[in-house]
């Protein structure tokens, strides 16, 4: 895996689908000094429109399934969907619960996913250096 | 002597071109891929879907909150005062009517 080029930085909007919390502490703890993605240009917005990926993390509550479905159609193309964690997976420790109707990839396409209960944050972080790669090789198309 | 500051019209015309190069530079910047009338130009509010243009709008009135919540004490007997009753309405342009030309008189006699 190589990037060729930094030409912009990669904006990031992180959804959270109905999680216990734990895969969000961890894109956190991406941002926090000791792993610091912005120092890359990798940088979470506060809106889906400003976004080149979509970090997903939890379950999908039924509540929130048209939600994560407007949220996707919001992102402008072309866009990546990541999926961080067990959850968002196959369910996770929520796995059959009354309430859920995911994994997410039921209701939104997805490009990279990221097990883990949770994942660590280089594997997040190395998700989102794939998406930048996919993005670049779709945008010299 | 100090030159006073005169108003002249190219001054403006600068301005407004400077400010149009810089608006069309960000807007140059932006994102261009956006598809028009799907879900991409819509705002964004946490995953709700928005409400009608006329629903999320505000009213004109609501500019005037602040104004009418500081006159208060002013407007709430005034109010009052507007019953929608002919006669009340009457009866305030005899007393009003009556009150003029009494100090027109006391005026004259003066």
């Amino acid at each position: 895996m190589s990037l060729n080029s930094f030409k912009r930085a990669l904006w990031v909007f992180h959804l959270n689908t109905g999680s216990c919390n734990g895969c969000d502490i961890e894109i956190l703890a991406a941002l926090t000094p000791r792993y610091d993605v912005e120092r890359f240009g990798i940088m979470l917005v506060g809106t889906p429109r400003h976004a080149d990926v979509l970090l997903v993390t939890g379950p999908v509550a039924r509540q929130m399934a048209p939600r994560l479905k407007q949220v996707y159609e919001q992102t402008p193309d072309p866009k990546m969907v990541i999926v961080v964690g067990n959850c968002g997976l196959e369910g996770g420790v929520f796995y059959e619960s009354y309430n859920l109707v995911g994994p997410v990839d039921q209701h939104i396409p997805v490009d990279i996913y990221v097990p883990g209960c949770p994942p660590r944050p280089e594997a997040i972080i190395e998700a989102v250096a794939k998406a930048w790669v996919k993005l670049e090789k779709a945008a010299a198309k | 002597m100090v030159s006073l500051p005169f108003w002249n019209p190219s001054v403006c015309i600068i301005a407004f071109v400077i400010l149009v190069a810089i608006i069309y530079l960000f807007r140059s910047r932006g994102q261009k891929k956006y598809k028009k009338g799907t879900a991409q130009t819509d705002i964004f509010l946490s995953g709700e879907k928005p409400p009608a243009v006329e629903q999320r709008h505000i009213r004109s009135h609501n500019i005037y909150w602040g104004f009418f919540q500081t006159l208060k004490r002013y407007y709430d007997p005034t109010v009052r005062a507007h019953t929608g009753i002919i006669n009340d309405y009457i009866l305030w342009f005899i007393a009003l009517a009556a009150l003029t030309a009494l100090i027109l008189l006391i005026a004259s006699l003066i």
